[in-house]
């Protein structure tokens, strides 16, 4: 009897730490998405313009990255998470490019109403006037489009840098490139940037 | 005169556009984040040792399903249509000319089974 205690508590005394290991796993998961999540899709939203397909994609990347490098160590989540999310944001573009060869093969196009619209319908929760609201958003709208004509790679450098502020080495890691390419791709993106936002900023 | 952007205003400027943009985000779009994020985190619960074993669930099942499959497949009775390599060694046996020889002294050859088969007792 005693010795089927004795196993039975040995047995116990395994699985809780496995247990306790995994939910605290858990929780810094959870504290890692709830942080990153928000700017995540606006990330996505910018590069896709559309919010839904920005929604599943970031979904899809929580849940890779949850699948597969949980057990890494935290530092190293957020270039692995940018990475996956850009992944799938450059494969969905591929999807887009062949759904549009196959459209206009069976000529039809795009529905004008489908169209992306930016303006939010939220109050706005800092307390700005409506023109301070219409300002900054038209001003996001022309950052965003300048973004958005971006080469991809000049895009997602300029995003990782300048909005999830990864240093170099974090950003090649989410690019899957080279250092030397970061800033290659950065100071290219931020010429052009400055070029055709400089008439609307000072 | 305005004053000419250099790189570090416009990231300045991008940053805070973006973060506005960030807190804008409606309680809709929040709440699909939370449930995705909720689903993600399903993923760090089945990622244990039970999990794992669980995931493999679906791939075992289908392998053991073909190799079911090919067994039974190899083990089903087949139906020869044609006549096996013995059958016709056997029929070109029946045709040659010694056999047709041996047909002829076929009581000769009867006799002597009888006669090996008596022990050597009785013929003396």
């Amino acid at each position: 009897m005693n010795a089927y205690a004795g196993i039975f508590a040995v047995s116990c005394n395994r699985e809780q730490p496995e247990e306790a290991k995994t939910l605290q796993r858990e929780q810094q998961l959870n504290q890692f998405l709830a942080g990153v999540e928000r700017r995540a899709l606006r990330f996505a939203e910018i590069a896709v313009r559309d919010r839904d397909e920005a929604l599943d994609l970031v979904q899809d990347a929580m849940i890779k990255l949850a699948r597969n490098y949980a057990g890494q160590p935290e530092a190293e989540w957020t270039p692995l998470f940018y990475r996956i999310l850009q992944n799938g944001i450059r494969d969905w573009h591929r999807r887009q490019m062949v759904r549009k060869r196959v459209m206009v093969w069976f000529g039809r196009t795009s529905d004008p109403e489908d169209d992306y619209d930016p303006v939010a319908q939220a109050p706005d929760p800092m307390g700005r006037t409506p023109d301070e609201q219409i300002e900054a958003r038209e001003a996001m709208q022309t950052l965003e489009h300048a973004i958005g004509d971006l080469p991809a790679r000049q895009r997602e450098a300029f995003m990782l840098r300048t909005f999830e502020g990864l240093d170099v080495a974090a950003t090649a890691v989410a690019m899957g490139c080279s250092d030397g390419s970061v800033k290659t791709h950065y100071s290219r993106a931020v010429h052009t940037l400055r070029e055709k936002l400089g008439e609307h900023w000072q | 005169m305005k004053k000419p952007l250099d790189d570090k205003d416009l990231a300045v400027q991008a940053k805070a556009l973006f973060d506005d943009s960030v807190e804008q985000l409606d309680a809709a779009t929040l709440s699909r984040l939370n449930r995705g994020r909720q689903k993600a985190l399903q993923e760090v619960r089945a990622g244990g040792p039970a999990g794992q074993w669980a995931r493999w669930v679906p791939a075992g099942g289908l392998a053991a399903a073909a190799v079911v499959a090919v067994v039974v497949w190899q083990g089903a009775p087949v139906e020869h249509s044609v006549p096996e390599a013995g059958s016709a060694a056997d029929f070109e046996i029946m045709l040659s000319e010694d056999s047709l020889d041996m047909l002829e002294d076929l009581e000769f050859y009867s006799w002597i089974d009888t006669a090996n088969a008596v022990p050597d007792s009785d013929v003396g």
